[in-house]
Formats: C-alpha cells, structure tokens, sequence
C-alpha cells in the first residue's frame, strides 16, 4: 500500500492531499501578505517610537502602543482604498484588502478608536498628536482636498491634485507625519515638555527620523516604479529613474548619518540609543545601495527592518 | 499615570467605539447620511472626550475650560442626528445650506457664548467642583441658554425620529433592524440627559450622557455592519417609487375620498391633455375620462373590459384598473385609476384572428375553385371558361396576398412613422383609383392643407379602390371631401355603387370573426386597422338614391406643418 501510487481524488484532478496542501499555502500566503502589511508597518512604528523614547531619555508611556495602533488603522486604510491600483505591485496584499475590505476598515477604525483613547487618558498634546496621521491621511490619500479645491475656485480651471499624486510633497508629507509622530510622541504621552529634552536634541533627532522616513518610502518605490507611473504618480524612481534616485537617497543616508553624529554631540542622548540608530541606518545603506537587486516583497520590507534592527540592538544593548 | 476610574474607563471605551463608527459612516460618503452620521458620531466623541480632560483637570478654571469645549460636540449631536435622519430615509431635499444654517444657529450662538467665556451667565450662572466617590465634577447650575440648547437639541431629537420611527415597521427586515438600532442608539443618551436635568441622578454634577454614549457607539457599530446601515438605505425607495408612478407608461389618476383627484401622473397628463396643477383639487369627474363608467366598472369582478377614450393621440381602447389605497386602519383612503392602452394587443388579436380566416377560408376556397376548374381543363384543354376562371381565382388570391403584406407593413414596428400634407395623399389615392379604373369619374371637394399619418393614404386607398373595383356601374363615381375641425381631419369617401354588406360593419364593429360571422376579403379590415392604428373613428351610411359614404376622422399630425391652401374641386 505504501507504494500505491496517488489517484485523483477530485473532479480538477487534483488529490485531495494535493488540495488541503495547495489551500494551506494559499491561507499562510494570505496570513503572510496581511502581516507585511498594516501590521508590519504598525510593529515599525511602535518599534520607532520605542527607540526614540529611549533616545529623549523620557519615561516609558504608552506612546509606542498607540502609534503603531494609528500606524496600522492609516495603513490598513490605504490599503484598503488602494487596493484596485496596488495589484501590480503588491498583488498578494492587495487581493487581502479586496477580499477582506470591510474587516480590515472595521479593524482599522477600532484600532485608531483605541488610539485615540490612550491619547485622551494621557492629555490634550497625545490628543492632538494622535490626530495628525489621520488629517495628513485623509489629504494623503482621500479626494477631500480635490473636492475641497473645486468648492473653492469653481471657475479658475484649476484642479487641486490629491497629495498622494504631487511630486516629492507626497513622500516628505509621510516623512513628516512619521517624524512628527515617533518624536513627538514619547514626549506628549510621558507629559514631558521639549524643554525638559533640549529643543536642539529634539529638532535633530525630528530631522533625523524625518530624512530617514523620507528614504524608506522612495526606496520602495523602485519596486512600485511601473505601477506608479501607470497611475501618473510621481515619485523619484519614475521621474528620475532608478539609478539616479539610489544615489540621492545615499546622500539623504549621509545627511541622516550627519544628523546622528550631530545628536550623538548634544550629549543628551543615551548612547544604547545612538547607536541603535547608527545600527538602523547602516542597514539602510545596503537596502538603498542594493535597492534595484533586490526582489519587489523583499524591497518592501528591507527598508522598514532597519527600525527592527535598530530596536533589537538597542534591546541588547539595554536602554 | 494615576489609576483609571470605572467612569474614566466607559469614557474611554465611548471614545474608542464612537471614533470607530464615525470612522466607518465617514467611510461610506457619499452614502445617503453618512457624512451626517459621522457628524454625530464625531459630536460625541468630541464631549466624551473632553468630559475626560475635565475630570482629569485639578482646579475649577481648567475644568471650566474644558466643559466649555465640550459644547461644540453637544450642540453637533443634534444637528448631525436630525440631517443624517432626514438624508438616510430619503428627504434628502431638506438637506440644504439654507436648512443646514438655519438649523445650526442656537448650535453655532451656544457655542460662541461657550467660546466668549459665558458672558451674562447664559450657560451656566454658578461652578463648582464636587468631590464624589467617582470622580471630581463641574457641577454647574444651568443658565436660561442652557435649557434653550437642552430644548432645541430634544426638538432637533425628536423631528428626527420621526421618519426613523416610521421605518420600525418596514417590510424589509434591515431597514427595521437599522431604524431600531439607530434609535436605540439615540435614546439611550437622551434618558441620561433627561435623568440629569430631571435631577435624577445622585452624583452632583455628573451628566450621564456622554457615559452611554458606548452603548450608541456599540448599536451604531452594530447597525453599520450587520444591518448594512448606509451601504442599504432607505432613502433611494421614495425617489424610485415616485419615480415609478412618474414615469409609468399608462396614465395614472389617484383619487381620494370624496372624488377629488389627488394625484395624477405625467402620463396622463400627456395622454389627456391634462394641467396637472389645474386638476389636482378638482372633481375627479371633470378630469378622469369617462369616470362614470370608471365607477360601474369598480364594483365589478373579472377581466376589465375595455373602453375607447379620445385623448391627444386620438380614440384608443383602454383597459381600466382600479386598486384602493389602504391605511394602517385597514381605511380606504383613495383610488388608482391605471389606464392601460390595449389597442396595440386588441390589433394584434384581431389580424390574427382575421388572417386565420383569410388562410382557413380564402385561400382554401380560391384554391378548390382552381383544382376543381383545372380537373376540367384536363378533361378538355379548350374550355376558355375553366381558363378564365382559374386566371380570375388566381387574381383574387395575388390581390390577398398583396393586401396582406400591405397589412403587415402598415403595423411594421421596426417602420418609421412617415406623414405629409392631406392634399398629396388625397392626390395620390385619386391617382391609383384612376389607373384602377380609367371610366371612373372620381372628383375631390375641398381638401385642407394639414399634415397626415402615411397610414391614412391606405386607408382611402383602400375605400377608392374598393368604390372602383366593387361597382356595378358602367362609370363608377367617386367623391373625396375633407374638413378640419378641433385638432381632427374628417374625410368622406362616397361612391354610387351598390353599398356594403351590413353583415360587414357588423363584424368590424364587434372586432371579432367567428366561422360563420365573417367579413369578406381583407380590404375593410385594413381600413378599420388604420383608422385604429391613427386613433380615428370610422363611420358608414347609406347614399340615396344609392351607394355608400365612409366618413374617417384621423388626428392631425401635429409633428408636420398646417396650411390654409386647398385644391378644391379638381
């Protein structure tokens, strides 16, 4: 019997331990697509905040927690809403947000609720914070702003263009908002003011996380360059080609490295977490140098882990 | 980070769902009410929220600041709860600018007194912080703007209801489901703010609406996903259903009670030649054609039978249906009147019914006629009179079956309908007659310059040659006269041949043919299809001292142009 060969078993042709085989590996494609997703991103984010409020030397709170809450419901939700144009690109987690639309907005509404309401336990600054990702996501990604723009100047012929498709502004809108978010946050959940810091630590680790942020949503998109230019989306690799772009995003790393040494001079700073960073930012450079070598799903992520490596070390390193 | 308080917890908890919900009904733009009901939701949110930041604030201005914020989410609530009802159940054309500012006035002058620092008192004429077991509260003694807002919003709270509670007792299972749970959802706040003024609860100072509001964020999230609140909302039914009544082929009255008309649709506006703001009020009698025999009709069982009626497209048959209009109460409150047009069907019926007989008796007996007169032939090939009759037989079938086309084309659908001016149809008619038969003296009176159906060049074309080929006379006479009167052209064809069969009008005014009752040829039934077709009457009588008049009455073509030349007495 050991040695009876495997017959057919259904009308397709296929065994029935070819099927459960074929529709388990569907099911942990679908787990894995949903996973380097929105909640990859929300895991960075808490990852982010976690460093950066080691980094400002402020107690812990539940800052990191409630970014990567709002990390995930303004992920999910765009790539919900994008889910039609993102299937040249990420297929995989398109096809999740096709199918399970609803469940992920339901999640995501939940969880930005859930955000919101640590914010609110923890004071009017984590209040407003927490409610700057999703206005910037709303004129990111939404029609509000065109539809805004034609309420306003009916007769001027003049369109106003979602912030997602403007050139440049789009990547440094989301740099911003994450900087904004992973700096800004540590303070406003541990009620702590910018001065208690240093204004000079704080602005340069902002820049820093801003220059950084900027870099992980180009290089990206490299991979997404053909799906982009299809959707007149302008970003650096569609307008001014792979090549050119790695090596203005290996300029950014630079100014990001100088932005680091400058931090690291403050004094301030706890070292476990400079060098976390320094950490980060080294694996940024090989992402950034190898970003037309590398495969689309692993280009997705590479930039993005940097924050994991960089929260790793500074785990070992002790805060 | 001190200890969360149970209250703070629900506080927190009526945040994370509201901000849920809002989320998904903000989600669902531009879904009839979805912007509203974020509103709402958005509304309550906003006072749970800062009802948080005033039981965490320690001294009575920061509290005061912060209860002072609140009312911005307080006087939203009710605005974007009366506008999102009125959207989501389909009277959206409430839903204006005007409305929306006229409704937000008290709302925006509450919350610019809340803004100003409550000049005079208005909001509140005393503040104090109360220490309870749960918490410490701003207890406030209410100002006369307090009560006005507490009032305007229960108003706002109720005009909303109103369509709400009318789809509690929908047919449709979800929209039940929906209204309940939105209800529910309001309701619950509204008893803990009316617990509060009333005095009711024991905590000085603690207003339990915004505490509840969980309960609202939960039955909103219910009635978002499982009863599909805004993806399946009511509010296009209304619309579709007038629309329906609108733009319904047949004309539609709607008569109430006491034999008024209450409504009536564009259809039989347009097919009787209706003023539809002149009618409604008016005696249904004045306005419903033939409404007395519209009555007669109500009480009766069985097929409606059916009645010619002239409206602007002339007389058509039509079948009558009468439905009552039903309350809750089981009360008869109106009538609709639906007049359906048959007269395509009944012409259907009918050129079945008379080429059935043309194949099962004409052509069956022409038919014997030549097999019989052939046998004869065989037996001798020199009979010219079995010759003759064969080719006369044969004649006749070829005009059958020529006629029958001509009867197929006549009600050709995929045929565009032609029309041109009275005098070139009648001169063409007289022109064929004339080649039918070259003794015939046919004269024409006076005939007007308006424009005519195609349709009726068959249809004297018909009568002229039938006044031609069936007259016994050696010069056959004919005469074409025609009159314009009230929109209507009446032309007469008179002939002193020997008359028609009165066995002949019999059938065509019964419509049908039976095996024994039948017309012969095909001839007069093109006539009265045409006539029909036009929405025409036709008449017949007896000429002294012989011969016959037909007399037509066809609308004119109001598509084509009206004249006043005529080319009398050629």
């Amino acid at each position: 019997m050991a040695n009876e060969p495997t017959r057919p078993s259904t009308p397709d042709g296929t065994t029935e331990q070819h099927r459960s085989i074929s529709t388990t590996r569907r099911a942990l494609r679908g787990v894995a697509a949903f996973a380097a997703g929105a909640p990859f991103t929300a895991l960075v984010a808490a990852v982010e905040v976690a460093v950066a409020t080691a980094a400002l030397g402020v107690p812990r709170s539940t800052a990191p927690v409630a970014v990567g809450l709002v990390a995930f419901a303004v992920y999910a939700a765009d790539h919900v809403a994008d889910a039609e144009g993102d299937a040249a690109s990420t297929p995989s987690r398109a096809r999740v947000a096709l199918r399970y639309g609803d469940q992920l907005m339901t999640a995501a509404a939940v969880s930005y609720g859930v955000a919101l309401a640590l914010a609110v336990r923890a004071g009017p600054a984590a209040l407003a914070l927490v409610c700057v990702p999703g206005a910037v996501w709303i004129g990111y990604a939404s029609d509000w702003l065109p539809a805004l723009g034609d309420v306003a100047a009916p007769l001027a012929e003049v369109s106003v263009p979602r912030l997602k498709d403007v050139f440049l502004l789009n990547s440094a809108a989301v740099a911003l908002a994450w900087a904004v978010a992973v700096v800004a946050a540590p303070l406003a959940f541990g009620g702590v003011a910018v001065e208690a810091v240093g204004l000079r630590t704080v602005a340069l680790l902002f820049a820093y996380v801003a220059v950084r942020s900027f870099v992980d949503v180009e290089v990206p998109n490299v991979r997404d360059v053909a799906a982009d230019a299809a959707r007149d989306v302008a970003t650096f690799p569609v307008v001014y080609g792979v090549g050119r772009t790695r090596r203005v995003l290996l300029g950014v790393d630079a100014l990001a490295a100088g932005l680091l040494a400058a931090l690291a001079a403050t004094g301030t700073a706890s070292r476990p977490a400079l060098v976390a960073l320094a950490a980060g930012l080294a694996v940024s450079v090989a992402v950034t140098a190898l970003a037309d070598r590398l495969d689309g799903a692993t280009l997705g992520v590479a930039p993005d882990c940097s924050y994991l490596v960089a929260g790793i070390v500074l785990l070992a390193l002790g805060p | 980070m001190a200890a969360l308080s149970p209250l703070s917890i629900a506080l927190l908890v009526a945040v994370t769902l509201g901000l849920a919900a809002a989320i998904l009904a903000w989600r669902e733009r531009p879904e009839p009410g979805a912007t509203w009901l974020a509103v709402l939701l958005a509304g309550q949110v906003w006072w749970a929220t800062f009802l948080v930041f005033e039981l965490e604030a320690a001294t009575l201005p920061a509290k005061a600041l912060w209860y002072d914020v609140q009312w911005v989410g307080v006087v939203a609530i009710p605005v974007g709860w009366l506008f999102f009802a009125l959207a989501y159940t389909g009277y959206d054309r409430y839903v204006t600018p005007f409305s929306v500012a006229l409704v937000s006035v008290i709302p925006v002058a509450t919350v610019a007194v809340a803004a100003a620092g409550d000049p005079g008192n208005l909001l509140a004429v005393d503040r104090v912080v109360r220490e309870t077991a749960v918490g410490t509260f701003l207890d406030i003694a209410p100002g006369p703007l307090y009560y006005v807002t507490a009032g305007y919003t229960y108003l706002l709270g109720a005009i909303g209801s109103v369509p709400l509670l009318q789809l509690i007792r929908d047919d449709a299972r979800p929209f039940r489901g929906q209204s309940a749970a939105l209800l529910i959802g309001t309701a619950v706040p509204w008893a803990g703010s009316i617990a509060y003024l009333a005095g009711a609860i024991p905590i000085p100072g603690l207003d339990p609406t915004p505490i509840v509001f969980a309960v609202s964020g939960v039955t909103y999230l219910f009635a978002l996903s499982r009863f599909r609140l805004l993806t399946l909302a009511p509010a296009p039914r209304r619309r579709a259903r007038q629309l329906v009544f609108e733009q319904l082929h047949d004309p539609v009255f709607v008569v109430g009670a006491e034999d008024l008309l209450v409504d009536l649709n564009e259809s039989a506006s347009e097919t009787f030649g209706i003023d539809r703001r002149a009618a409604i009020g008016e005696r249904a009698g004045a306005i419903v054609p033939r409404y007395d025999a519209v009555r007669e009709l109500d009480g009766e069982r069985g097929s409606p039978r059916p009645m010619s009626i002239v409206g602007r497209d002339g007389q058509r048959p039509y079948e009558v249906t009468i439905r009552d209009v039903v309350d809750d109460h089981d009360r008869t409150t109106a009538k609709v009147i639906a007049f359906h047009d048959v007269g395509a069907y009944l012409g259907q019926q009918q050129r079945l019914n008379v080429l059935n007989r043309v194949f099962r008796h004409d052509v069956r007996t022409e038919t014997n006629l030549i097999l019989g007169y052939a046998e004869r032939l065989r037996a001798d090939a020199t009979d010219e009179r079995a010759l003759a009759i064969i080719e006369e037989s044969a004649g006749r079938m070829l005009e059958l079956s020529e006629r029958t086309r001509t009867a197929g084309e006549l009600f050709d659908p995929t045929e565009e309908a032609k029309s041109g001016p009275l005098p070139d149809v009648v001169d063409e008619v007289v022109a064929d007659a004339r080649d039918l038969g070259p003794d015939a003296r046919i004269e024409t009176g006076r005939v007007p310059d308006v424009t005519v159906s195609s349709v009726l060049r068959v249809v004297l074309e018909n009568l002229c040659s039938n006044a031609v080929r069936h007259n016994d006379t050696e010069t056959p006479w004919v005469r074409i006269d025609a009159a314009v009167a009230d929109g209507w052209v009446e032309v007469t064809v008179a002939d002193d041949g020997p008359g028609i069969d009165p066995a002949e009008y019999d059938v065509l005014d019964r419509g049908t043919e039976t095996p024994l009752r039948h017309g012969s040829g095909i001839g007069l039934w093109i006539v009265k299809w045409g006539v029909d077709h036009l929405g025409g009457r036709i008449s017949f009588a007896e000429r002294e001292p012989r011969g016959t008049t037909v007399t037509v009455s066809v609308p004119i073509d109001e598509s084509g142009t009206a004249g006043t030349s005529s080319n009398e007495g050629r």
